[in-house]
């Protein structure tokens, strides 16, 4: 039994998020909520890896993705770090359904839906790709 | 001669995995010393891939794979060991909802055996589902040790062999390198193909082994604090 | 300064112990703008079916890219190039976490490692898992 979606949904980008300029403050106020001392990153100048997965959809993005059953939870992600973000980038993101999928767990039936973003700087050169797998209980 | 074979794994085939099969044998013959394994049993999820052929893989570390699949019941996760065009033709093995009586019947009447995994784990394993409906008939065998489980999750396992007289299988469940055969089975026979493990699961005798190593107690780290 | 020479199928990073406190939890869902009460609070959580307040995705993300990033060191000579995760079961904040990597494979050709890594309870069960890849400079 497959997952009930329209298939033209997967691959179709919707939109692109406005730039959002990265700031050394923020960069220093993540690793300090991380708890990361090292000096090639506290100082701000160039974040950690894993402030790539920090960027946000735009509003609208979910209106296009089709919801299945209760709360939605984070399952996990795939990130590529194509290159570093330093302080002073404009990053744009741009998301599309990758794949849609049903399995069973601890937890019940759940739908996975996998969201893959691109995240771009003002070069129009690319940062990181993140797979980011949602999974809803259904 | 014995055989000791992981009968629960999972490789890049698997969509929640990213190991290779090279660097599970590669790793097997590193730890050979804690984890003495023969081989081991691929077992994709809701997949049979009948064209793979780890041949070149087998003789280069020593280790034997074999094939077989783990599918989605109503029952809970099931192994099927000795898949065959027949079995691929009369199910889906895509579909999460099997019905698991089914399955056992159809697998064993097709010359394969279907093994019931982590029946302690929540609602993917037998023992919930035996709370609140009938069991089932024909099982032979389920997974007692399971490199996955949580806290209590092997013992409902065997609290189940106890109760019902199955038999008893351990396997890692790994999806990542490092934890292959952590768990494992042992047969008092010798193995050399898919049809011998069928038929050692089916009338063979065999007991799970745990390769797990035993932690430390963690110590408590000194707490952050945040401004 | 890493080496690709040096790298051995079997080295392990850590184990680290790091106790991860709800402020700090609640600080990191602050700096990310994740306001889901599973991240701030246990009532809130306890409402959404969880045995209380949980560490978002991103921050055990983060905790793992940390493992990873400590381990190449500072003097550069490596790079994370790509992360996955998977969040098996919750973790909950107030609790000493166990962080643990191990290398599994390296390719020649590409100069590139790849890592097992997760984060354990005190009962040593295996809440988040991933596996990273850690490109060598040619």
């Amino acid at each position: 039994m497959a997952v009930n979606y329209d298939p033209n949904l997967i691959g179709r980008v919707f939109e692109t998020t406005d730039p959002v300029e990265v700031k050394a403050e923020r960069i220093r106020s993540f690793c300090e909520a991380l708890g990361e001392s090292s000096p090639q990153y506290a100082g701000g100048e160039v974040a950690p890896p894993a402030y790539a997965v920090t960027f946000r959809n735009g509003r609208h993005f979910f209106q296009h993705v089709p919801r299945f059953g209760r709360a939605g939870f984070d399952a996990g992600k795939d990130v590529e770090f194509v290159r570093p973000i330093r302080a002073g980038d404009k990053i744009t993101l741009s998301s599309h359904v990758k794949e849609i999928y049903e399995k069973t767990g601890r937890t019940g039936t759940m739908v996975f839906v996998v969201v893959r973003s691109t995240l771009k700087n003002q070069n129009g050169e690319e940062v990181a790709h993140i797979d980011h797998r949602f999974m809803n209980r259904t | 001669m014995s055989t000791t074979l992981d009968l629960h794994t999972h490789s890049e085939a698997s969509e929640d995995s990213r190991a290779p099969v090279e660097a599970y044998l590669n790793w097997i013959k590193l730890r050979r010393a804690e984890r003495p394994l023969d081989g081991i049993v691929l077992t994709e999820h809701r997949q049979f891939n009948r064209n793979a052929d780890y041949r070149h893989l087998e003789d280069k570390f020593g280790v034997m794979v074999l094939r077989a699949s783990e599918v989605e019941t109503n029952y809970g996760h099931v192994l099927v060991y000795g898949v065959n065009d027949d079995i691929l033709k009369r199910f889906d093995f895509a579909n999460v909802r099997l019905d698991a009586q089914e399955l056992i019947n159809e697998v064993a009447r097709m010359g394969g055996i279907a093994v019931p995994c982590h029946p302690g784990r929540p609602n993917i394993g037998l023992y919930e589902h035996y709370q609140n409906k009938p069991s089932l008939e024909n099982v032979i065998a389920v997974e007692v040790l399971n490199g996955g489980s949580r806290k209590g999750e092997d013992e409902r396992s065997a609290e189940l062999v106890q109760r019902y007289g199955y038999s008893a299988i351990g396997g890692s469940d790994s999806h990542l390198v490092s934890l292959i055969g952590l768990c494992a089975t042992r047969f008092a026979a010798e193995i050399r193909s898919i049809d011998d493990l069928v038929q050692e699961l089916k009338n063979g005798a065999y007991e799970p082994v745990d390769f797990r190593p035993r932690r430390k107690p963690v110590p408590h780290a000194e707490a952050v604090v945040t401004r | 300064m890493k080496n690709f020479a040096d790298v051995q199928i079997g080295d392990t990073l850590g184990p680290v112990h790091q106790f991860i406190s709800k402020d700090q939890c609640r600080n990191y869902a602050r700096q990310c703008g994740l306001d889901a009460p599973r991240f701030t609070d246990d009532e809130g959580a306890r409402k959404e079916g969880l045995p209380g307040m949980i560490l978002p995705g991103n921050m055990s993300l983060g905790i793992l890219s940390k493992l990873v990033t400590d381990w190449i060191g500072a003097d550069g000579g490596a790079r994370l190039v790509r992360l996955s995760t998977t969040y098996r079961v919750p973790v909950q904040p107030d609790r000493t976490l166990t962080l643990q990597g191990f290398i599994t494979h390296a390719t020649e050709a590409e100069r590139t490692a790849e890592i097992d890594v997760w984060i354990e309870n005190e009962d040593a069960e295996r809440l988040v898992t991933g596996t990273a890849t850690v490109q060598f400079d040619k």
